[in-house]
C-alpha cells in the first residue's frame, strides 16, 4: 500500500458523497482504489463510524447526520 | 435491543427517533454490505438504503419478531447493491449469503457502552491542536464537505489536512489500548 494509496483511504472512508440526483453518486475517490484497497476504506469506515459515535452527543456517526440533513432537507 | 421501540415515532416523523434508530441499525447494515465492498461505494449504498428506509417505513408489516425495520433495511440495502453491481456492470460477488444478512437483524443488539464514549472522549482531548482541528472539522461537516473544501477552511493543503486526521484516529486508537480497551485494529491502522 503506498502513501498515496493510505491518503485515497482515509478521503473514501470519510462520509462525504455528493448528493444523488438521478443516480447514486460515489466519492470520487472510489474509483482510484483496487480490490485491497476499497476493501480498507470498508473497513476505515467502520471502525470511524464507531469512533463519530461514541464523540456525538446524540450517539450519531456522521453517516445518521449525513442522512438526518437529507431528510430534513438541509442537503 | 430491538430497534423497533423507535417505531411509532418514527412513523409518526420523528427524525430524532430515527437517529435513535440509525445509531443501532447503522453497523449492521453496513456488515450486511461487506461482500459488496470491493465493487461498489458501500458508504453511498448505505446512506441511501437509511434515506429510502426512513420513506419506506410506514410500510413496514409487522411480524411479531424484533427489529423488523432494520431486516427491512438490510433488504432495501442488498437490493440496492445488487442494482449498482448491474448498473455500474461491476463483476458480482461471491458470497453474498441474504438469510446471513437478515440473521444479523436477529442478534441482540447491545446500547452504547457510556464508559468506552467516555474513555474515547478523554483520549480525543489529548489530541495535539492540529489533529484536533481535522478530527472536529470531519464531525462538524458531517459528511456535507469533501476533504479538499475542510482542508481549505483550516488554511491546510489537503495532505497535510488528511496527515493530521490520520495521526488523530490513530493517537485516540493508542490511548484506548493503553487504557487496555480492545478497538477496531483499523482504527490505529
Amino acid at each position: 500500500m503506498t502513501f498515496d494509496d493510505e491518503f485515497l483511504i482515509e478521503q473514501v472512508a470519510s462520509a462525504y458523497r455528493p448528493v444523488p440526483r438521478d443516480e447514486l453518486r460515489y466519492h470520487p475517490r472510489w474509483h482510484d482504489l483496487d480490490g485491497a484497497g476499497r476493501e480498507r476504506a470498508f473497513a476505515r469506515a467502520r471502525a470511524l463510524r464507531e469512533l463519530e459515535a461514541a464523540l456525538d452527543p446524540d450517539g450519531l456517526s456522521t453517516t445518521a447526520r449525513a442522512v438526518l440533513a437529507r431528510i430534513t432537507g438541509v442537503r | 435491543m430491538d430497534l423497533d421501540v423507535y417505531l411509532a415515532a418514527i412513523l409518526g416523523g420523528d427524525t430524532r427517533a430515527f437517529g435513535g434508530w440509525m445509531s443501532g441499525a447503522e453497523p449492521r447494515v453496513r456488515d450486511s454490505l461487506r461482500s459488496f465492498a470491493q465493487v461498489i461505494d458501500v458508504e453511498a449504498v448505505l446512506q441511501e438504503t437509511l434515506l429510502r428506509t426512513w420513506q419506506v417505513a410506514p410500510r413496514l408489516v409487522a411480524d411479531g419478531r424484533p427489529n423488523g425495520l432494520l431486516r427491512m433495511a438490510i433488504r432495501i440495502g442488498r437490493n440496492l447493491a445488487i442494482s449498482e453491481v448491474r448498473r455500474t456492470k461491476a463483476t458480482p460477488t461471491d458470497g453474498d449469503d441474504l438469510e446471513a444478512a437478515l440473521a444479523a437483524g436477529d442478534r441482540p443488539i447491545s446500547a452504547p457502552d457510556p464508559m468506552l464514549r467516555k474513555a474515547i472522549a478523554e483520549c480525543r482531548d489529548k489530541l495535539p491542536a492540529k489533529p484536533r482541528q481535522a478530527l472536529d472539522a470531519r464531525l462538524a461537516s458531517a459528511g456535507a464537505q469533501d476533504d479538499d473544501d475542510l482542508a481549505t477552511a483550516l488554511r491546510m493543503k489537503v495532505n497535510t489536512f488528511l496527515q493530521n486526521f490520520t495521526r488523530a484516529r490513530q493517537l485516540i486508537a493508542d490511548c484506548l489500548h493503553k487504557r487496555g480497551i480492545a478497538i477496531d485494529q483499523e482504527l490505529g491502522a
